[in-house]
């Protein structure tokens, strides 16, 4: 593990250790079983079994400080060197109440709050089992490790980050294509995009912090916001570590009415490596919307996702009802498409809480 | 036998004056320009004296991340129930003075309400959701009600002097109280205008 993700987990287990068995600590996650039809390759790549547990830890003293520490064990490391236990995210975070709104501060390595999909906590996807192209690419290959600073106020919210690490961010889409998966990485995991090269969100081999900027109007049910990326990664080769030099926007949007909820995602951008002095560039592209009715006991929910790597367009289709009876376990069942292949997946989750 | 007629009839009786002794207010809210102002609490506080704290329990509750109600409007001492309808989990907080306080993550519905006990505004968040919000207007006084559509009716107003009081989401100038002197029996419709 890079002495930057160690320094994260040890202040993270600093903090959370003062809290003792008070009140404030609390844990809660889930595991899960799944099984598919077995796709070896393409976007709809899945081992035919494979089993997960993740597991949060909060902390929260009070309503304006809190730690988080988010662990997460899988069978199936798909290839990826200490892939199979880590930690995907661990943080403090801070807020302040100046001049009526709110400010946030964050700390540690953390999702960007970009997703429209991945909404539940552990920034698991409430509406399907995979999520789309674009939330599968970021939670794979992108995990700020720095500061984020929020302000939000009447419904108008400005964000900014600044970050090390993700210096590989961009790897996957023109290496080994876009994917429909959940495989979160964790900190100091090497995932391999070709049979040469890794991935790795705690990639930090040119020193150049990397920044995102963020705005968004909230509405009373409907949410827009805009998201640059900018990875400032210099596009060389270190090691068997390729930093890709990743320029991205993201447009999202979302609109709830009721039982219904529309959402929907449209990122873009260029990323480019140098190679032997010359520099490649390609373009990325993916979107997706998705439309889901929220019943008694269950969800359902289509999604369309489109993705592309210059003008290598392709789209996917796919269906999932995620079934919540009370109780602790949730089955689910979701059926996809994309360009020919087929895969099904049935998955049984039980989640759990304590203090 | 007499004592426990007595004992039957003499609240019912009590119930009866106080409903033949009861005046209703109907308020109108509009902005400026005439809109109907939605979501507005409307509150009648008694001059020259005051009312016990409550001990009901209203709901607050979470669906498809959405505080439902969006605007709940209470007397103090209400205990508030957040229970969790939807199919992931909240965090609920408040930096309000008037109640600071956070649940833990969760599901269902946590094991106790919480009780507010102080009169104030508390702005809700979900920590996980940030695009979640919703309001709890505390007020010192039983007779309050939500405009719909700009319109509202407070029934059961005991007779007596009152000012009446206006909130509304995001307002930035609380409009003049206004000064009402109601008789039994009355049923009196007045409109409040707000400035938006």
């Amino acid at each position: 593990m890079p002495r930057a993700s160690a320094r994260v987990l040890i202040a993270c287990l600093a903090f959370a250790s003062t809290a003792g068995a008070d009140d404030a600590l609390q844990w809660s996650g889930f595991a899960l079983l799944r099984a598919s039809n077995g796709v070896e390759s393409g976007p709809l790549r899945e081992e035919k079994a494979s089993a997960q547990v993740q597991v949060g830890i909060d902390w929260s003293p009070s309503p304006f400080v809190g730690a988080h520490l988010h662990l997460l064990a899988r069978d199936d490391d798909a290839g990826a060197r200490r892939g199979t236990f880590g930690i995907p995210e661990a943080y403090v975070d801070a807020s302040f109440v100046p001049a009526g709104g709110r400010l946030r501060l964050r700390a540690g390595a953390f999702f960007l709050p970009t997703s429209r999909e991945n909404v539940d906590a552990l920034w698991e996807t409430a509406y399907t089992i995979t999520p789309s192209a674009l939330n599968s690419w970021l939670g794979e290959e992108f995990r700020p490790i720095g500061i984020d600073a929020s302000y939000t106020r009447r419904g108008l919210m400005a964000g900014a980050t600044i970050y090390r690490g993700n210096d590989t961010f961009g790897a996957v889409p023109p290496a080994r294509g876009w994917s429909l998966r959940d495989h979160w990485a964790t900190l100091g995991e090497w995932i391999p995009v070709d049979p040469e090269y890794f991935t790795s969100v705690s990639a930090e081999n040119d020193d150049r912090l990397g920044w995102s900027a963020r705005g968004a109007w909230n509405g009373a049910n409907a949410l827009v916001q805009l998201t640059h990326i900018d990875n400032r990664a210099d596009g060389l080769a270190y090691g068997r570590l390729f930093n890709w030099g990743t320029r991205f926007d993201i447009l999202s949007g979302e609109y709830t009415a009721g039982d219904w909820t529309i959402a929907a995602e449209a990122g873009w951008g260029p990323t480019f490596l140098i190679v032997e002095g010359e520099k490649f560039t390609n373009d990325l592209q993916t979107g997706y919307v998705l439309v889901s009715r929220l019943f008694a006991h269950g969800r359902a929910a289509v999604r369309a996702d489109a993705f592309s790597v210059d003008d290598n367009d392709r789209q996917a289709l796919t269906v999932a009802y995620l079934w919540t009876p009370p109780g602790h376990f949730r089955p689910g069942i979701e059926l996809a498409t994309s360009g020919g292949e087929h895969r099904a997946i049935i998955e049984l989750r039980y989640s759990f809480a304590g203090r | 036998m007499r004592r426990l007629l007595l004992l039957v009839l003499l609240p019912l009786l009590s119930l009866l004056s106080t409903s033949a002794s009861a005046a209703t207010l109907v308020v109108d809210v509009r902005d400026a320009r005439g809109a109907a102002v939605t979501e507005a609490v409307v509150y009648a506080l008694p001059v020259g004296r005051q009312f016990p704290p409550a001990s009901r329990t209203a709901v607050m509750d979470q669906k498809n991340r959405t505080f439902i109600p969006h605007v709940l409007a209470i007397q103090t001492g209400t205990a508030v129930r957040f229970p969790n309808s939807d199919d992931i989990r909240h965090q609920v907080y408040s930096f309000s003075s008037a109640k600071t306080f956070q649940l833990p993550l969760y599901k269902g519905t946590p094991a106790n309400p919480v009780r507010f006990d102080k009169s104030g505004v508390v702005s809700l968040g979900c920590n996980i959701h940030d695009r979640m919000s919703a309001y709890i207007v505390i007020v010192d006084t039983p007779h309050f009600a939500v405009t719909k559509n700009g319109r509202t009716e407070i029934a059961s107003v005991g007779a007596g002097r009152y000012a009446l009081h206006v909130w509304y989401p995001e307002m930035k100038d609380a409009p003049p109280p206004v000064a009402l002197t109601l008789a039994a029996t009355d049923t009196k419709a007045l409109t409040v205008t707000v400035r938006k």
